[in-house]
């Protein structure tokens, strides 16, 4: 086998050698660890994105122009689809901060009238099944200065399906 | 009644798993026998007792049981049988159910093969197999019941009743009725049967009946590496033995969720409709981590095995792999993190986040205590920077690496910005694209490398006399694949990487047979059966490595050349598309499918050169809850054509939106998939027992190394 060969004899005489060896792989390593934060910082800087509230997007400046994820919940009269420009349009509305998003919280922030509201637009795409009202619209996208959020990635989200708990639409006639 | 039963099978094997635990942890201390027999007896009861537990519970799936909650939510009466047995890990509880049912069957196989070879680790394998298990069979029992019922309480007598679900029949309580008549005077107006959800759509799909099984066998699996890790650190064996008792194990579990992924790819390709196999989701992240992990684990302990070293190495990577499942499973099942296909939020994350926590700091804690002992010191030095050893050290960071960044990307940035930067930041896919294609690429150049290259050290002059004919070879498929319409230079060096291992793989199984016929006289079909069925281990992995190569040339390819296109066309209406031509011909409203759902369905044609090539029928499925779009594809081994019926007149189908893909070579990556799964499995086939006197001459130092001296090795 290969390895008879290769073998090293052990012996003082060999000390040196095996510090610079040592010195190699010490200054390999380093290399190898800035070639892998450098990697690493330069795909957070491409690939970060803040994911912020309607009320962020809208009140605060420092977000205008930049690529933020937002979410939102759909108000369902506003949606308005060009199929021949695949043009879609909607409002959506600030869903509070601090909280799992659920059907209920969905139900109580469009039914707030003091919520703050955001026209969205989204280009080259398709309606998709899931935008309708009451829904959990997670964007990608920027806040122009026309005061429309631009998307370029949407996210939908209905959690009030497939709930778990009970199922109380029993007592609920026709539903 | 049937919910009693499965809650009785549950209990006795929570029960049983603790006292393993317990008995066998005693048993070491007090070097009993006797105890360990009784701690072991136990340990293989719990898998009987979890099977029953699942089977009661598949009997309420099937028998259409609506009082129990889990059936109400994943079925209904028009779910067709096939659906009702896979509803078994359909939702939150089934699945843990049946993540407690893989569990103890891998310690109840692994303690009744394993019993006699490794009887020193096994008191401490069935301490941490039994407390992970007891860990889960508890918050299976105790906190996501698949068994909670339906129950009609009246919470005060002026108040209406509630129905809640309950494990336990609460004091006065009766059973909500199963079908109510319609116009029906009393207080329900419908019944359980009538208002069951059904299994979420988006998951009948052969890829989502399998995906979850394998995936959860593959992270289970990883428990029995685990185990003997831990067992090797608590009881002080720290030779070889619980390597060579895990690492078919370690394969099998590495197979499953190798398998898992592969179909979770081919899932959302046929299904989530977005022309794509993998979108960095942090779920499916949760899953690759391990992997990445498991894979840098199963290079490692190579070295271990024939050199001595990196002992301290694969004992984290080993415990890092498991604790990888732990986190990932706590992380996708708590609802942490926001992902399109995330489990409901729950309870659990707290237990989770602990049981992951603890096992993770013992096992760090008994590595760093045993390395202070002095007892996981390397038999070898590293010799030079181009030896095997280093070359295999590299592959390590790189997939260590790799699993790192996954991890901060999807974990790691948005936990640290909540909690530091009081506000979320996640990093998108242009994250992922520019930090793991620079170690995708990496990944294949050693792949190439490593195994040209000799154990101890090696000089820059052999290594590069040992690559001349595979990198002329690779030249030839570069400048291939440039006439075939590769253009850009990235393109053509990711080709020439991915070539190059492939080459190299395909070069050493040549060489090992080629010293065969030379040797032995064999013909050149013989020379590979003698050297595959001698040496599974090795040469399973070059097939793995070629699996690995070919998904290469998919990724790349419906990567960089994905072309795509919405249009809205008008009846006999074509759009253009990389040389093809597709036409919407009729639409089909309202077909209705055998399980009652309704299906619009598109009739597309496929042209090319103004000749029909296909027929395809891309389609959106109507369920109650939802609406699936499913795409029509037209498959050959250039690429696909995959056409998305994105909107049409629902009235007389006169336009139809198409959003098509191109994909080239796409197929490549399902074909390299089971390219790689062979090459797992012949890797984990049991070797054949050499003659007696080469076992004889293999014994060196430490009992029998693995495998039989190769010639070209």
């Amino acid at each position: 086998m290969a390895q008879a060969v290769w073998e090293k004899p052990a012996g003082e005489a060999q000390a040196p050698v095996v510090s610079r060896e040592r010195l190699k792989f010490l200054i390999g390593g380093i290399l190898i660890l800035g070639a892998i934060l450098y990697l690493i910082f330069s795909g957070m800087q491409a690939g970060a994105r803040f994911f912020i509230t309607v009320d962020e997007v809208v009140n605060d400046a420092n977000y205008a122009g930049q690529t933020v994820r937002v979410s939102g919940a759909v108000l369902g009269d506003t949606i308005r689809y060009d199929e021949a420009t695949l043009t879609i349009e909607f409002t959506v509305v600030h869903i509070p901060e601090g909280q799992d998003v659920t059907g209920e919280t969905l139900f109580n922030a469009v039914n707030d009238p003091n919520a703050t509201q955001m026209r969205v637009r989204v280009e080259g795409q398709t309606k998709p099944d899931l935008l309708r009202h009451e829904a959990q619209a997670i964007m990608t996208g920027t806040y122009g200065a026309d005061g429309v959020f631009h998307v370029s990635e949407l996210n939908l989200k209905c959690p009030s399906r497939f709930i778990e708990g009970a199922p109380g639409e029993m007592t609920e006639a026709g539903s | 009644m049937l919910a009693e039963i499965g809650i009785v099978f549950q209990a006795l094997a929570l029960a049983a798993s603790i006292y393993a635990t317990i008995a066998a942890f005693l048993s070491a201390r007090r070097h009993s026998e006797r105890l360990l027999v009784s701690a072991r007896s136990a340990a293989l009861l719990t898998f009987p007792l979890m099977l029953g537990a699942a089977g009661v519970l598949l009997m309420a799936l099937i028998n259409q049981q609506y009082q129990i909650s889990y059936v109400w939510q994943v079925t209904d009466p028009s779910t067709p049988l096939f659906y009702r047995v896979t509803a078994l890990w359909g939702s939150q509880q089934g699945s843990l159910l049946f993540w407690n049912v893989t569990m103890s069957g891998f310690a109840f196989a692994s303690l009744l093969l394993n019993w006699r070879e490794n009887h020193r680790l096994m008191p401490y394998v069935i301490v941490f197999q039994m407390a992970a298990l007891a860990f889960f069979a508890g918050i299976s029992l105790l906190m996501e019941s698949p068994f909670a019922r339906y129950w009609v309480t009246q919470p005060a007598p002026s108040l209406p009743p509630v129905v809640e679900a309950h494990m336990f029949i609460p004091t006065g309580a009766e059973a909500p009725p199963m079908f109510v008549q319609p116009g029906g005077d009393g207080f329900f107006q419908q019944g359980l049967a009538q208002t069951a959800n059904g299994l979420n759509p988006l998951l009948r799909h052969f890829g989502m009946i399998i995906h979850p099984p394998m995936l959860y066998l593959g992270f289970v699996g990883f428990l029995v590496p685990f185990a003997y890790a831990m067992a090797a650190l608590a009881s002080g064996d720290l030779t070889t033995n619980w390597i060579k008792a895990t690492r078919r194990w370690t394969l099998i579990a590495w197979l499953f969720l190798s398998l898992g992924l592969i179909l979770g790819g081919r899932w959302a390709y046929d299904v989530l409709g977005w022309g794509g196999y993998w979108g960095w989701d942090p779920v499916e992240n949760a899953a690759f981590i391990p992997w990445l992990v498991g894979t840098a684990f199963l290079h490692s302990v190579l070295i271990q095995e024939k050199r001595g070293m990196l002992k301290t190495w694969n004992m984290f990577l080993v415990i890092f792999t498991f604790s990888a499942v732990l986190f990932g499973t706590f992380a996708t099942r708590s609802g942490l993190i926001e992902s399109v296909h995330s489990f409901a939020q729950s309870a659990i994350g707290m237990p989770m986040f602990l049981f992951w926590l603890i096992m993770t700091v013992i096992g760090v804690w008994l590595i760093m205590w045993r390395r202070g002992r002095g007892e996981l010191r390397d038999e070898h030095g590293f010799a030079g920077w181009l030896s095997r050893e280093t070359l295999f050290v590299l592959n390590n960071v790189v997939f260590v690496v790799l699993a790192l960044v996954v991890f901060w990307g999807s974990f790691g940035m948005p936990i640290f910005s909540v909690t530091f930067m009081d506000t979320e930041i996640t990093l998108g896919a242009a994250y992922y694209s520019l930090v793991t294609v620079p170690l995708f690429a990496a990944m294949y150049i050693l792949m190439g490398v490593a195994p040209l290259a000799a154990w101890g050290a090696m000089t820059m002059r052999r290594m590069g006399k040992a690559l001349v004919v595979p990198l002329a070879l690779t030249a030839v498929g570069v400048v291939i694949a440039a006439l075939l319409g590769a253009r850009s230079a990235g393109t053509l060096f990711g080709y020439g990487i991915v070539l190059l291992a492939g080459i190299v793989a395909v070069y050493e199984i040549y060489r090992g047979a080629r010293a065969r016929m030379v040797t032995s006289k064999e013909s050149l079909p013989v020379a590979l059966l003698t050297i595959f069925g001698r040496n599974r281990r090795r040469y399973g992995g070059f097939i793995v490595h070629l699996g690995i190569v070919i998904i290469g040339i998919g990724v790349i390819g419906s990567t960089a050349y994905q072309l795509e296109t919405i249009q809205q066309l008008g009846r006999t209406g074509e759009a253009q598309i990389g040389g093809y031509s597709v036409r919407y011909d009729s639409l089909e409203l309202g077909q209705i499918a055998e399980d009652g759902r309704l299906m619009d369905i598109a009739n597309v044609t496929v042209l090319r050169d103004g000749q029909p090539v296909a027929q395809i029928r891309p389609r959106v499925d109507h369920y109650p809850s939802m609406a699936v779009t499913i795409p029509g594809v037209h498959s050959t081994i250039e690429g696909d054509v995959y056409v998305l019926l994105s909107g049409y007149n629902e009235i007389d189908g006169s336009t139809a939106t198409l959003h098509i893909y191109v994909n080239p070579l796409i197929n490549f990556v399902w074909w390299g998939g089971l390219i790689l799964i062979v090459g797992t499995l012949i890797s984990a086939w049991k070797d054949e027992r050499a003659p007696e006197r080469v076992r004889t001459a293999a014994t060196t130092r430490g009992g029998m190394q693995w495998g039989v001296p190769q010639a070209g090795q």
